[in-house]
């Protein structure tokens, strides 16, 4: 196969697709972990370990109960929301009421921990098999030259949706607001009655949930194992950085941008090398445009 | 009476009390300044009213109900509105939606709020006029004033204001005493506490000196007028 | 240490280290020191020596680590990358170019300082997060690097690397695990002096500097960068000569995650966090007891690392002094 084949428009728009795909995900992702990040300045670790868990919730509910796949990533969303809530209020709450400005490292550290344990205990309890399902959706369509399965154009295009409804969530609903106010000012909310500390758990675990969401979304390409959220975690984190930190749009863009990058990478040199031009980009970025890609105000920089 | 105060004892350590035994009372509808030098423990007691802080003896009273082991996030619905040092507006939030976080504690309640919203932009018609705009591109005045009348949403009874006049232009200082003199007029009871000695005494209807987490001097503004230079020399 | 001590310390001109040495403390010391050197001698047991040698260079390894994140604030997530790069560094030098493994040592030492001093130059301002990315990437690329690159490293096959030669007439022969341990006693020792008066000087205090508060450090005229920069190599350099000693002692590398990536990473930091950060020493301690354990069960399998992971959410939430905190009970 010539170099000139590969360079096919065709060959070169279906990695595109199947990068944008892979993007979706990483954009999911890096949603939660910048909503966590912005609010409260939490570095989430064990972020993957929730897509992880999303996955084994959809892998149970579509296609051990057989029920529709819709139930399934309602239910890992609403696992993952209970769950996010639960590690927040029992693990991270403890750390934040700690005074002092370490705290943050600390909570990194643990969520390193908790990432750990997660990470194990699903090998314990599930062991290394790898439990997915060949596809969630069948069929294909014909866009312009290229056949797309539907099952990527359904990660799409819920993927799309989600992030939208994120966006309504966050500046309409009363919820939404009290996560803004309290993101810029949290001392001010509360004098406004906000109860800040049930906005913290509210957004880990919404979080959470969009981590979730995008595991069991994403069954059909990542099958459900234990360590199956560590590479989503690592890029979503090089989206957040990327994108600007509490950036969500920001966030979303780069996530996309990440998923095209690996797919060309991958496709051309040794999957490896997405590490280092990954990294090579965020020292570029880092260098040239410090607050991230797409921030032209001054961001936070831990 | 509305905010009364005896001997509250606090600090952030144990060891180190910043107020010791403090007592101190607002009265209903009165402007009541809270002058000292640094380090008094102005602002401390005003974090320990609103709950940040508690403290470790002492009582706090607002018409009546113990706010002791009240947090910040309860105050307003005790009828306590309070005005932190420095800026506090949501930057990135328009006005509109600044002054809804305002009404927080009324929920779902249209009604209220929206009563509360025809109230204040016929007091404040500049922030009807901006009320898309970000809160974080109006003056500095404007802003004061957003802060001011976010305050004011929910009707409180008694408003603590920390430093109000502190970062601003000479011109804006004398809008926010004004401000505050029509706050007056609206029969708020007021607690202040300020830097701005001499602008704080031409509102004030009753005043307190700390010093050192203690209560040094206190008075009717005549009472206290006359004696102030000597007890701002005392200070230094 | 008792304020009393420390308000001692600090009237006297006495360097510090010997107005500690009160007597008790002196017996204390001694017992420690005589537990390390003679327990392997007198068990001659070959199991026992092992346990042992993995338990000080883990330690040693978690205070290298806590030397960065104890003292400057600075994560290294990649950590385990670096240890791959020194004892491949070792055993490569060996293989293709016939230098020494004594030499080798130093080689890999400079590798490593070099590789701190590169990082920490792209990594220039970042701490937290971006730190802990950056670094990850590196050491996932320093493992990728050997994963493919068989015709040079061997690759996923692994790689069998040489025991030390015989120096001053000592038999460095493997399966003579009771030299291995005093020369990394050795080793160790003369790591642990140079941490110990290394942030006990005004490079300490520049580090403590750096950890507390980025902007009020460089607000008093102190570069960040620069005292980044010596903390990343100099404990680089360290983490280097003991990943050659983990090479030729082994006798056997190969680039898995298990070996030299972030699982392996977690267990150092795990180490270094139960041991109570900022104290050097308290990662030795925990390094026997937790390495301890870990040979003693050594069928627990992936319940091993729940452990580790629990146990550094604990130590978070519980304990933030680590088993130094404990240290007023026992020392």
């Amino acid at each position: 196969m010539g170099i000139s084949v590969l360079l096919e428009p065709i060959i070169l728009a279906e990695i595109m697709l199947q990068g944008l795909v892979r993007g979706s995900m990483y954009a999911l992702m890096a949603c939660g972990l910048s909503l966590i990040f912005g609010l409260m300045g939490v570095k989430n670790f064990s972020h993957g370990e929730f897509f992880m868990l999303g996955a084994y919730v959809m892998f149970f509910v579509a296609v051990f109960m057989d029920a529709p796949f819709i139930l399934g990533i309602g239910a890992a969303a609403a696992v993952l929301f209970v769950f996010g809530v639960l590690v927040e209020r029992t693990l991270i709450a403890n750390l934040r009421r700690r005074a002092g400005r370490d705290w943050l490292l600390d909570a990194f550290v643990l969520t390193i921990g908790l990432m750990i344990v997660l990470q194990n205990l699903a090998l314990l309890t599930f062991g290394s098999t790898r439990r997915g399902v060949p596809q969630l959706v069948s069929g294909m369509t014909e866009i312009g030259p290229i056949f797309v399965t539907n099952e990527r154009l359904m990660i799409l295009g819920a993927s799309a949706l989600i992030v939208t409804m994120l966006g309504l969530f966050i500046r309409y609903t009363r919820m939404g607001k009290a996560i803004r106010a309290t993101g810029q000012d949290p001392e001010a909310a509360q004098t406004l009655g906000i109860d800040v500390n049930r906005v913290y758990t509210y957004t880990f675990g919404l979080g959470a949930a969009l981590a979730g969401i995008a595991g069991a979304l994403l069954i059909g390409i990542f099958p459900a194992y234990p360590t199956v959220g560590f590479h989503p975690v690592i890029k979503s984190i090089a989206a957040v950085i990327l994108g600007g930190l509490g950036n969500v749009p920001g966030a979303i863009a780069a996530g996309l941008l990440l998923g095209v990058i690996e797919a060309y990478t991958t496709f051309f040199l040794a999957s490896g090398w997405q590490h280092v031009i990954t990294a090579g980009l965020i020292v570029l970025v880092l260098i040239f445009r410090p607050y991230g890609l797409f921030s032209s105000a001054k961001g936070d920089r831990p | 009476m509305a905010l009364e105060i005896q001997g509250v004892t606090a600090g952030y350590t144990k060891e180190v009390p910043i107020l010791q035994g403090i007592d101190l009372t607002a009265s209903d509808g009165l402007v009541t300044v809270i002058i000292g030098p640094n380090g008094a423990g102005k602002s401390t007691l005003l974090k320990v009213i609103y709950g940040y802080l508690r403290a470790s003896e002492g009582e706090i009273r607002h018409d009546g109900v113990s706010l002791r082991d009240q947090q910040p996030k309860d105050m307003l619905r005790h009828g306590i509105a309070y005005l932190i040092q420095g800026h506090s507006v949501f930057p990135k939030m328009s006005v509109e939606e600044n002054l809804e976080l305002g009404a927080w504690i009324l929920r779902n309640d249209r009604k209220a709020v929206a009563s509360a919203f025809e109230e204040v932009y016929e007091r404040y018609p500049r922030l009807k006029e901006k009320r898309r705009m970000l809160a974080g591109v109006l003056s500095g005045g404007e802003q004061r004033m957003l802060e001011i009348a976010r305050l004011t949403m929910t009707g409180p009874k008694t408003l603590l204001l920390d430093e109000p006049s502190v970062g601003l232009m000479p011109k804006l200082v004398d809008t926010v005493y004004q401000e505050i003199a029509r706050l007056k007029e609206q029969r708020y009871t007021i607690l202040i506490v300020d830097q701005n000695v001499r602008k704080a005494m031409q509102i004030a209807d009753y005043i307190y000196v700390l010093k050192l987490g203690r209560n040094s001097h206190e008075g009717p503004r005549e009472d206290i007028q006359p004696r102030i230079e000597a007890i701002i020399r005392e200070w230094i | 240490m008792t304020a009393e001590t420390e308000r001692r310390s600090k009237s006297t001109a006495r360097p510090r280290f010997l107005s500690e040495l009160t007597p008790w403390r002196t017996v204390k010391i001694a017992i420690v020191l005589g537990l390390l050197v003679f327990v392997p001698y007198f068990s001659d047991s070959a199991f026992i020596t092992t346990v042992f040698i993995s338990a000080v260079m883990f330690g040693l390894f978690a205070a290298i680590y806590d030397l960065m994140i104890g003292y400057a604030g600075l994560i290294n997530f990649g950590y385990a990358g670096f240890i791959a790069a020194g004892a491949y560094t070792s055993a490569l030098a060996w293989l293709h170019f016939g230098v020494s493994p004594w030499l080798g040592l130093l080689l890999a030492g400079f590798v490593c300082a070099l590789l701190g001093f590169l990082t920490g130059l792209v990594s220039l301002r970042l701490r937290g997060l971006y730190l802990a990315l950056m670094t990850f990437f590196i050491g996932e690329a320093i493992r990728f690097t050997i994963s493919n690159t068989p015709d040079v490293t061997r690759g996923m096959l692994g790689l069998s690397v040489a025991p030390f030669p015989d120096i001053f007439g000592i038999d460095f022969s493997r399966g003579n695990h009771l030299n291995y341990y005093y020369l990394l006693l050795v080793i160790g020792a003369a790591i642990m002096t140079f941490m110990t008066v290394l942030v006990r000087s005004k490079y300490g205090l520049a580090f403590k500097a750096l950890r507390e508060d980025q902007l009020a450090t460089e607000s008093l005229g102190i570069s960040t960068t620069r005292y980044k920069l010596i903390n990343f190599t100099l404990a680089s350099f360290l983490t280097g000569i003991v990943a050659g000693f983990y090479a030729h002692y082994l006798g056997i590398l190969s680039p898995t995650p298990q070996e030299f990536g972030v699982p392996r990473t977690v267990e150092i930091l795990t180490i270094t966090y139960v041991g109570g950060r900022g104290t050097l020493w308290g990662s030795l301690f925990s390094g026997f007891l937790l390495i301890g354990f870990q040979e003693y069960f050594r069928a627990l399998g992936a319940w091993r690392l729940v452990m580790f992971g629990a146990l550094l959410i604990f130590v978070m939430l519980y304990a933030r002094r680590g088993l130094a905190g404990l240290k007023k009970y026992v020392w």
